[in-house]
């Protein structure tokens, strides 16, 4: 895996750099500002862009935007973005600039390493990683009154698609809902056609599914 | 204090106390990495790691109640949209803003809103609220409504069947909660309305 960071914090750029060099990952090139990413992002041809939100020269939400820039130049690039707070407009917008491929993680998850890696890697391989604290945040809100296929899901269904949304597999969403692989299947599947989910492969579904349930489509 | 100071309080928190500690927090999960043959002190390195993410959660939150980023960064439409979808009830925006307001004027108005529609869920959980945001003549309007049934009875009388103001715990409704929370903004800015309207104006003047 190829990777690239826009981080304008020199400490917290050279503390990832060396982490993901310590698990054999390589970090061909690094950026400060959304200028930057966008130039590296097209001379190195990464796979995956790990961005700052907030970055130069606006240190709004310069980092947001420039990784959906990248990626409409390049749509086989992943993102992964880091942030110290949770955004659900962020969210939806990132997870509506193309299909899968995308991550948002609280900055302080980069501590917890494996699963980091391992967001890393399923978001690389075109799948979704995002903060429990955003899913958390949009099940609470989505939960009173919702419209469409996700209204019509029961309490554990919904539980697993929030599980899915945080880019769980069958076999993690299983132990965390202290249930058989073979439960996690029957929802699973229950949700792709109550979502009236094209039967394509099921990574792809369970991206669509995920889309679904953040809303993302609807700005 | 003034919008603005809180805003530069928030981003010295984001890009000092709270970036130093995410450095932290990933030297510890490095740490802990190393240390697959101890397993005593891996755990010892784990709480410390858990310590810090506590910190930094604090941190957080402390930084979204005086100066939410989202509102700093992308402005009061913005700041109010992630405010719907956070909503545990349906919210729809509509705004007719074209260019970014004054802190003191976003910052009053996003918390007039946050407060409304806090109460919408309380007390209506099964309404759906509109947020309208109009600026005209140098003033911002700002109106939340809900379709919920009935309100409060200090204010029922004046409203027409099925509308209701959102604000209604007091026979003042919404205007005093609205005044306090406008006047941590700033002293210049006047929220005023009628005391069972649905609108509340944030002026900047």
């Amino acid at each position: 895996m190829r990777v690239v960071i826009a981080e304008d914090n020199l400490l917290l750029r050279e503390g990832l750099v060396a982490l993901l060099r310590e698990r054999g990952i390589e970090v061909v090139a690094q950026a400060e500002d959304g200028e930057g990413l966008l130039r590296i992002a097209a001379g190195h041809k990464p796979d995956l862009a790990i961005v700052d939100v907030r970055l130069p020269p606006s240190f709004t939400d310069e980092g947001v935007r420039a990784a959906i820039e990248a990626r409409r130049r390049d749509p086989r690039l992943a993102i992964l973005i880091l942030s110290q707070y949770v955004e659900p407009v962020y969210t939806s917008e990132l997870l509506a600039s193309g299909d899968g491929g995308i991550g948002y993680l609280l900055k302080e998850r980069v501590g917890e390493v494996r699963t980091f890696v391992e967001a890393l890697e399923r978001v690389a391989d075109g799948g979704t990683a995002l903060d429990r604290e955003v899913v958390a945040e949009l099940v609470r809100a989505r939960h009173a009154g919702d419209s469409g296929g996700i209204a019509g899901l029961t309490p554990r269904e919904r539980e697993a698609l929030a599980l899915m949304a945080e880019g769980k597999t069958n076999a993690a969403i299983a132990r965390a809902m202290v249930v058989t692989p073979g439960a996690v299947e029957k929802h699973v599947s229950n949700i792709f056609s109550k979502l009236d989910l094209p039967a394509t492969d099921d990574d792809h579904r369970r991206v669509l599914a995920v889309l679904a349930f953040l809303g993302a489509g609807d700005g | 204090m003034q919008a603005a100071e809180l805003r530069r309080i928030e981003r010295d928190l984001h890009d000092g106390a709270q970036a130093r500690l995410v450095a932290l927090s990933m030297q510890l999960g490095r740490a802990e990495e190393r240390l697959e043959d101890q397993p005593e002190v891996a755990e010892l390195v784990r709480a410390a790691r858990g310590e810090a993410g506590a910190a930094i959660k604090e941190l957080r939150d402390l930084a979204r109640g005086i100066a939410p980023p989202v509102l700093a960064d992308r402005g009061l439409v913005a700041a109010v949209e992630s405010l719907g979808q956070r909503s545990a009830v349906p919210v729809t925006v509509e705004a007719k803003i074209e260019r970014r307001l004054p802190p003191v004027v976003e910052t009053a108005a996003y918390f007039v809103v946050a407060e409304a529609l806090t109460n919408v869920a309380k007390h209506a959980p099964s309404a759906s609220a509109r947020v309208v945001l109009t600026e005209r003549d140098d003033r911002l309007l700002v109106e939340v409504a809900d379709d919920g049934p009935g309100g409060a009875s200090a204010c029922r009388r004046r409203r027409p069947r099925g509308r209701r103001r959102l604000d209604r715990a007091s026979p003042g409704c919404a205007t005093a909660s609205r005044r306090s929370t406008a006047s941590c903004a700033s002293p210049r800015r006047r929220a005023s309305g009628p005391p069972c309207g649905r609108s509340c104006h944030v002026d900047d003047h």
